[in-house]
């Protein structure tokens, strides 16, 4: 097994995962600390969870607009309900099913709003560019830039339930399946065989494209 | 102590496991998948990471943590539990919130809010958009209150009923 930190691209350096990562055992304690007024502890809370929460709306193939709403609604509820959560320790997975029950109510909305495909739902990955994106573009890392898109297009066009599993496990530093589970609504025990024939499925989607 | 979740999968190979190392054959393929997972980690954390207002709203919302205040809990939201009404164009969304003895119900449309409270009572009532003082508005002596614009995004209800303080359940309109 590779040693933690063993390079793997260039990208290593960023802080996209361990750094100011929240260890989940800290979890419960870093609740407790912010009913008890700690700010700090509440920033390390949104540090280490809020990714969770933004993978978990991204699976659920929400427009930018209703991604925000159901975001911040999810953080606005946990703030208030702070203190009230019977099981501090599982505060990801409270996270991460409200989350979940607040994304299939804008699904449930939109479908009764109009009858047909939503055209907000549709693949927007492959038109709009992030910020990040753009600055990627004007980086000299072009070649490393152009892997990281080519995985992430064929990431995208994975079927529809390989990419909701897979964009909720990403998320950084990686949820515990327990949280993948009240994010998805599927069992535990399930999680790791689905990983396995998801990534086993892109690898050959890549392997076919002569990439990575 | 929590194990991640990873503890006992099948030899989650991300390197995330802190060192602990898995026992038996090495596993060629679960490593390969592994990196292919912390890879696809990193192109999300580069393509499609917490837009930074989204980031800095959840740190602001600390300021909503407010343990003098009754929760009023969503009991009713006829978006899940009302049977859809097809074809229907514009339907007013149901709420009820509930706490103790003290019913709110909402109607959200496309002019606005309306609420009733019940017992009906006055109170004067906050319309909270986030960690900011929202539009203020009073419920009169029938417990019936008006609001004639439409809460974008997520809302929430502060109640004032004599020395009591509910707030209903953050909720997206």
């Amino acid at each position: 097994m590779r040693s933690e930190r063993a390079p793997v691209t260039a990208y290593d350096d960023r802080p996209y995962t361990r750094g100011g990562a929240v260890d989940r055992s800290d979890v419960g304690a870093l609740v407790q600390s912010a009913v008890d007024g700690d700010t700090a502890a509440w920033k390390a809370l949104v540090e280490g969870l809020s990714p969770l929460v933004w993978s978990v709306v991204r699976s659920h193939r929400l427009s930018d607009a209703d991604g925000s709403e159901v975001y911040q609604t999810v953080w606005f509820r946990f703030a208030q309900h702070l203190g009230r959560i019977r099981e501090p320790d599982k505060a990801g997975s409270w996270l991460a099913i409200t989350a979940r029950n607040e994304c299939l109510k804008v699904i449930k909305s939109l479908r009764r709003l109009t009858p047909t495909d939503d055209p907000q739902l549709l693949d927007r990955a492959s038109e709009d560019r992030t910020p990040e994106e753009s600055v990627l573009d004007s980086e000299e890392a072009a070649a490393q830039s152009e892997r990281v898109r080519f995985l992430w297009q064929e990431f995208e066009a994975l079927g529809d339930r390989c990419r909701q599993l897979l964009r909720v496990l990403i998320a950084s530093p990686p949820p515990s399946y327990q949280e993948v589970s009240a994010a998805l609504g599927i069992a535990v025990g399930s999680i790791g065989p689905m990983r396995q024939r998801c990534l086993r499925r892109l690898r050959a989607r890549l392997d076919a494209r002569g990439a990575l | 102590m929590d194990d991640n979740g990873h503890g006992n999968d099948d030899g989650h190979g991300n390197g995330n496991d802190d060192g602990i190392s898995v026992e038996g054959a090495f596993d060629d393929e679960e490593f390969d998948l592994g990196s292919l997972e912390e890879e696809l980690r990193q192109a999300a954390a580069i393509l499609d990471p917490v837009p930074a207002e989204l980031r800095r709203s959840a740190v602001e919302a600390y300021a909503l943590h407010d343990l003098d205040a009754r929760i009023a809990e969503l009991t009713f939201d006829s978006l899940t539990d009302a049977i859809p009404v097809r074809g229907a164009g514009d339907v007013a969304r149901m709420l009820t919130f509930h706490t103790g003895d003290l019913t709110v119900d909402v109607e959200v449309t496309e002019d606005g809010l309306m609420g009733q409270l019940l017992p009906p009572q006055s109170a004067s009532i906050e319309v909270l958009h986030g960690p900011r003082a929202g539009a203020a508005l009073t419920a009169d002596a029938m417990g019936r209150f008006a609001c004639d614009t439409l809460p974008g995004g997520p809302f929430a209800l502060r109640l004032r009923t004599g020395a009591e303080v509910v707030v209903t359940e953050w909720l997206r309109a």
